[in-house]
């Protein structure tokens, strides 16, 4: 049987929702006899990433080693490369986080494999493995296969559903990587995390953004509101970012982020195609905007042609009143 | 001190792109222009140069069309171009493409390298690292800021849900996320001196590359085909007062989609 390894990314305490969603598929091939399953990850596991991980594999190691407790994408390509090669392992799989998305192309170069990043769909029966990938910014979608052995792949986030953690017992092993002091040669000096709590823009099941129509950088207030009763992230378009009422990580579209959510809520945006390259492959896009004829109804299930300033307080408290809270 | 900068030409934004009847390519209007991150790549290398005195290669690979972002670079500063143009190199993925940017890079190893975050038509983001990977080099991706020191560069990247601040040895790659600078446009004079400037190319052979490691030849992800992105059903508009379609909208995404 082909071996997968799922690289499983830790945000504190628990794996990343990305990897969750990667291991639930995983759940899924190891059940239909279609692969073994295995879960990496690199550097010291914290107790709550190896219970919540343990879950949906039989077997998750630990490769450790004093150089991997920071990340590095020097580091982390060598270390998961040699396990990878140990392992014989023909597919290697991980959420397409900043992290896989740095350190796997390294990966595949070292390890001569095929990768596809940023997949929305994985022919996992087909060998070697097709996949789909979003090209020119969703503008189509590529068919590809995977002619390289291992086979490389980052999975966009909300690809794949949570599955419930199941019964299962896997064990937990450690593998120490023997790295060299000059086998890195960058040195993180400074990190600054954001604040606990908040939800990341590219993993967030619920998007609220906020564009030009909203007038001012304090009117973003109702929009972090209820994306805080809806447990999601708020995203601004580029104009918004430009004329610095948000920060650059909440950009989405073409020089920004490239979003997924189950659910997008545009609020007092236009619609340009910058934008809408980086959201296009939403769920449900709901749009708010007081030009009837804005582009981004081109793009929505839903449309309000009203003021967000009105139309997203209201909806807060509607669903505050739903939800009883 | 040596700097390079890969750039790659590719459709403009705004450009209409279509997926041809069978499904077997795309039909691209015919709009260009350079890779919006690879401009920042070139922007900070020129003031790299105006502050330490660097000498800026820029190099691109693509067909014959492309010699237009090469002029571009030359017409905002740069000093010399290199152009992987043969038609071997063409229709490669990630790899292939890193392998003959990274042996044209070696060629006359420099300080630094400098590329975007990704290309914004493939979306790949692989090449900047890979490259890295090829010349057994460290990189940093996604910077905010550059300094460069005695053999080293310290920079700021942005991670998810974290800013970064990392020291890299040089020679090293880094690429280049939206807000390190704000790219300038070309003078008069630098498009008048990019007219003029002569292009020199690299074949496969001089790179000492086989038919077997180039372009789709040497790629390890083949692209099959295209579909047309899935259609939405057209907008369906809520309506009435304010609060009645706030109460519609709620309702519906709880209770027909699902999605609260």
């Amino acid at each position: 049987m082909r071996k997968a390894l799922i690289f499983v990314e830790a945000k504190g305490e628990e794996p990343r929702k990305a990897s969750l969603e990667v291991l639930s598929e995983g759940r899924k091939l190891s059940e239909a006899g279609q692969f073994y399953v295995e879960a990496v990850a690199l550097g010291s596991v914290a107790e709550g990433v190896k219970r919540r991980t343990l879950a949906y594999v039989d077997r998750f190691v630990g490769i450790t080693d004093e150089m991997l407790n920071v990340y590095s994408p020097q580091g982390f390509a060598r270390a998961l490369a040699a396990y990878a090669q140990k392992e014989n392992a023909s597919v290697i799989v991980g959420g397409a986080t900043e992290m896989a998305r740095d350190f796997f192309p390294r990966l595949a170069v070292r390890l001569g494999a095929g990768i596809a990043s940023d997949v929305t769909w994985v022919g996992w029966d087909d060998d070697p493995i097709t996949c789909i990938r979003p090209v020119f910014g969703g503008k189509a979608l590529a068919k590809q296969t995977i002619i390289a052995s291992p086979a490389l792949l980052t999975i966009r986030p909300n690809t794949f559903p949570i599955a419930p953690p199941p019964e299962r017992a896997g064990v937990y092993e450690e593998r120490h990587a023997g790295l060299a002091p000059d086998q890195i040669q960058t040195r993180v000096l400074k990190v600054e995390e954001q604040p606990k709590g908040k939800v990341e823009l590219m993993e967030a099941d619920v998007v609220v953004a906020g564009g030009r129509g909203l007038k001012a950088a304090e009117n973003f207030g109702p929009l972090e509101e209820l994306a805080r009763v809806l447990g999601g992230a708020v995203a601004a378009s580029r104009s918004v970012v430009d004329a610095k009422w948000r920060d650059q990580d909440d950009q989405v579209g073409k020089s920004g982020k490239t979003v997924s959510p189950r659910l997008y809520i545009a609020a007092g945006i236009s619609g340009a195609i910058h934008h809408v390259m980086g959201m296009d492959t939403s769920g449900v896009i709901l749009a708010v905007n007081n030009d009837p004829n804005a582009v981004i109804f081109n793009y929505a299930n839903y449309g309000i042609v009203g003021d967000a300033l009105e139309i997203i307080p209201a909806m807060t408290e509607e669903f505050r009143k739903r939800a009883g809270k | 001190m040596r700097i390079a900068v890969l750039v790659k030409q590719v459709p403009d934004p705004e450009a209409a792109i279509e997926v041809e009847a069978g499904g077997k390519g795309l039909m691209i209007e015919q709009k260009y222009s350079t890779n919006l991150f690879d401009e920042f790549a070139i922007e900070e290398a020129l003031r790299m140069k105006e502050k330490l005195g660097a000498k800026v290669k820029v190099i691109t690979l693509g067909s014959p069309k492309a010699t237009e972002v090469l002029r571009k670079a030359i017409a905002m500063g740069a000093d010399e171009v290199l152009f992987l143009e043969d038609g071997a190199f063409q229709a490669g993925d990630g790899y292939a493409t890193a392998l003959a940017l990274s042996r044209a890079i070696a060629h006359e190893m420099p300080d630094l390298i400098l590329c975007g975050r990704q290309g914004i038509d493939e979306d790949r983001s692989e090449v900047g690292p890979m490259v890295a990977e090829f010349l057994d080099l460290p990189h940093v991706g996604n910077a905010t800021k550059i300094e460069v020191g005695d053999a080293k560069a310290v920079v700021e990247r942005t991670m998810e849900g974290a800013h970064e601040t990392v020291e890299v040895a040089l020679p090293a790659v880094i690429t280049a996320q939206k807000g390190l600078n704000e790219p300038r446009i070309p003078p008069v004079v630098g498009v008048m001196r990019a007219m003029r400037a002569t292009i020199s190319r690299m074949t496969p052979a001089e790179l000492g590359l086989e038919p077997s490691q180039t372009g789709a030849a040497g790629s390890k992800l083949k692209t099959d085909g295209y579909t047309a992105k899935k259609k939405r059903p057209t907008v369906r508009f809520i309506k009435g007062e304010p609060k009645e379609q706030a109460a519609e909208a709620v309702r519906i995404l709880a209770e027909v989609e699902r999605a609260i």
